[in-house]
């Protein structure tokens, strides 16, 4: 991000005012002629046969609104909860339900589905009772899952609680040894993908080595896989920023875990710091990670068979947004839009009349962009309470869509004549 | 069909009332806004202007062409921009239409609309300094 010393000084820059149709008719023409249309909202259309990227979807209204939000907005892979993640007991999925999101799979194409467990569950937990416990949910949610043909349940590896790293790891493998083989026997198809953790208190699997021995120890199975998390991983000290230090935290991963074994990718940016092992989701390009790791992930050869599921806060309105962005950079497009924004009315002065730019995440919104704009001058906060906006000379709401090389005009209250 | 001028030069009216003054039109009604010496109990010894002016355009033409379909006229409307002295014209208004009453009525709705939508803005100076004005609020400028 640029930052620009603002002087507050006036020089009355005339550039601002531009100049000026001597020709009346000229400007009728103006006004006629076809305006530059922002990017266009719709993302939903032209998602089939490119990678697979979505987001964890809400299921208010039935299971089956995930699938139909998700298409909505742009998601060719949904992941979601098959019920409640903060509550033991479930009723059985009603065959209605099953229906409804079988169809809505079929309507929106949308093939490839991921389920989430529950929080509860703790298939390392050093007591007995939780363990059976944790077990007998588990396999609850594989069955849900199995039953809604989703392909990977994600869950997270347990905590050791203080009663010893070894000896939980030893416990889950042998909850996942007897869920996998009794599953099996049921014919199931859905697979089991250990994510990776922010290392927050005394959660499993947030060292690639504790996943890698896992696998060893449950022993080579086709529905045993992985889950990294974008978020997690940084904060759990793997860097990303970088081409050299994210080819170095694939690789490491790739030789305790294995590449062949990643099924999943939850891609989040980190409120915290590399290394914090705090788990805090940011909106893609907003966080510790920023623009550039999401491009190589979302562009390494490695990875295109592997779905992408972005998991970040403000799930109604910026689902969409991270999407957008991970698709744009997926298909070759640049990690940033650089936007130039001009100032009027006695804010002009702020930047001495000319432009300001900003370097901003591709595919943001105008609202972001004033968050942005704020913080480069305490003037510029809030400016969206009492200003209008307006892109490549037409007015619009804070909700459009920045494109690289588009021009921002903040409009302030009036007063020609 | 409407002529919309924004320039930094003087503003001739006698020219901007011609181009709506045709022989179809028995009634040419003007509205001349000039640099008063005063404003808010203050001195005053010019304004500058300022625009955003490709939008300022579009929306000019805009509520001249809402006027030319609200009544029967033909509307011109000239802003200048820059620095303008006490007692030249600001902006200047002209509907040319058959009969007297639309003429008035849609000039007055051209000017009243125009101070409240078209990206313009004015900064006021006098001997205390400058300031903007932004709808109902003044903001003190910084010195030049
Ligand atoms: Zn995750
Ligand atoms: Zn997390």
């Amino acid at each position: 991000m640029k930052r620009y010393n603002f002087r507050p000084s006036f020089p009355a820059d005339l550039r601002i005012y531009m100049l000026l149709a001597k020709d009346a008719q000229k400007a009728c023409e103006n006004y006629l002629a076809p305006t530059q249309q922002l990017q266009a909202g719709s993302t939903s259309a032209q998602t089939g046969g490119s990678r697979l990227i979505g987001a964890h979807m809400p299921t208010s209204g039935g299971l089956y609104r995930s699938l139909t939000l998700g298409a909505e907005i742009g998601c060719n892979v949904v992941q979601l909860f098959t019920c409640s993640p903060r509550q033991w007991n479930h009723p059985e999925l009603k065959a209605d339900d099953v229906q409804a999101f079988l169809h809505a799979r079929d309507d929106t194409g949308i093939d490839f589905t991921v389920a989430h467990d529950s929080y509860l569950i703790n298939l390392a937990a050093p007591s007995e009772e939780i363990l059976e416990k944790s077990r007998r949910a588990f396999l609850m949610e594989l069955k849900r899952a199995n039953t809604l043909q989703i392909k990977w349940l994600v869950t997270h590896m347990g905590a050791h609680l203080d009663q010893g790293e070894d000896e939980a790891l030893a416990r889950l493998a042998q909850s996942l040894r007897q869920i996998l083989e009794e599953t099996d026997k049921l014919g199931y198809t859905v697979g089991i993908a250990l994510e990776t953790t922010a290392g927050q208190g005394t959660g499993l699997g947030w060292r690639f080595e504790q996943l890698g021995r896992i696998l060893r120890d449950v022993g080579d199975h086709p529905r045993l896989g992985v889950c990294l998390d974008t978020c997690h991983v940084f904060v759990a000290g793997y860097d990303l920023r970088s081409r050299e230090r994210y080819d170095a935290s694939i690789a490491h991963f790739d030789s305790t875990v294995g590449i062949d074994k990643l099924k999943v990718l939850h891609l989040n940016d980190a409120k915290k710091g590399l290394g914090s092992r705090v788990d805090r989701h940011e909106h893609i390009g907003f966080g510790e990670i920023g623009m550039e790791p999401f491009g190589f992930i979302v562009t390494d050869p490695r990875l295109m068979h592997v779905p992408a599921i972005v998991e970040t806060p403000d799930s109604d309105t910026m689902h969409e947004v991270n999407v957008r962005r991970l698709r744009h950079m997926s298909e070759g497009g640049g990690p940033y839009a650089e936007v130039t924004v001009s100032l009027f009315g006695h804010y002009s002065e702020l930047s001495k009349g000319e432009p300001v730019t900003l370097k901003l995440p591709c595919c943001t919104t105008l609202k972001d962009a004033l968050v942005e704009l704020g913080a480069l001058n305490d003037e510029l906060k809030n400016i969206g309470d009492h200003c209008r906006f307006a892109v490549n000379d037409e007015f619009c709401e804070l909700t459009a869509q920045l494109v690289d090389g588009c021009a921002v005009a903040v409009i302030p209250p009036v007063s020609g004549g | 069909m409407a002529f919309i001028i924004i320039c930094s030069d003087v503003l001739d009216t006698r020219q901007i009332e011609s181009s709506v003054s045709t022989h179809a039109n028995g009634a040419v009604c003007t509205f001349v806004g000039q640099i008063r010496n005063h404003s808010r109990g203050k001195d005053v010894e010019y304004i500058e202007y300022q625009a955003h002016v490709a939008l300022a355009e579009k929306e000019l033409n805009r509520l001249a062409v809402e006027a030319e379909t609200r009544w029967p006229v033909t509307v011109a409307i000239s802003h200048r921009l820059g620095r303008v002295n006490v007692g030249e014209a600001s902006v200047v208004v002209s509907v040319g239409s058959p009969h007297r009453s639309e003429a008035f009525a849609a000039c007055q709705y051209c000017i009243d609309t125009l101070k409240v939508t078209v990206p313009i803005w004015k900064r006021e100076v006098g001997p205390d300094g400058a300031i903007w004005i932004e709808g109902d609020e003044s903001v003190r400028a910084g010195t030049d």
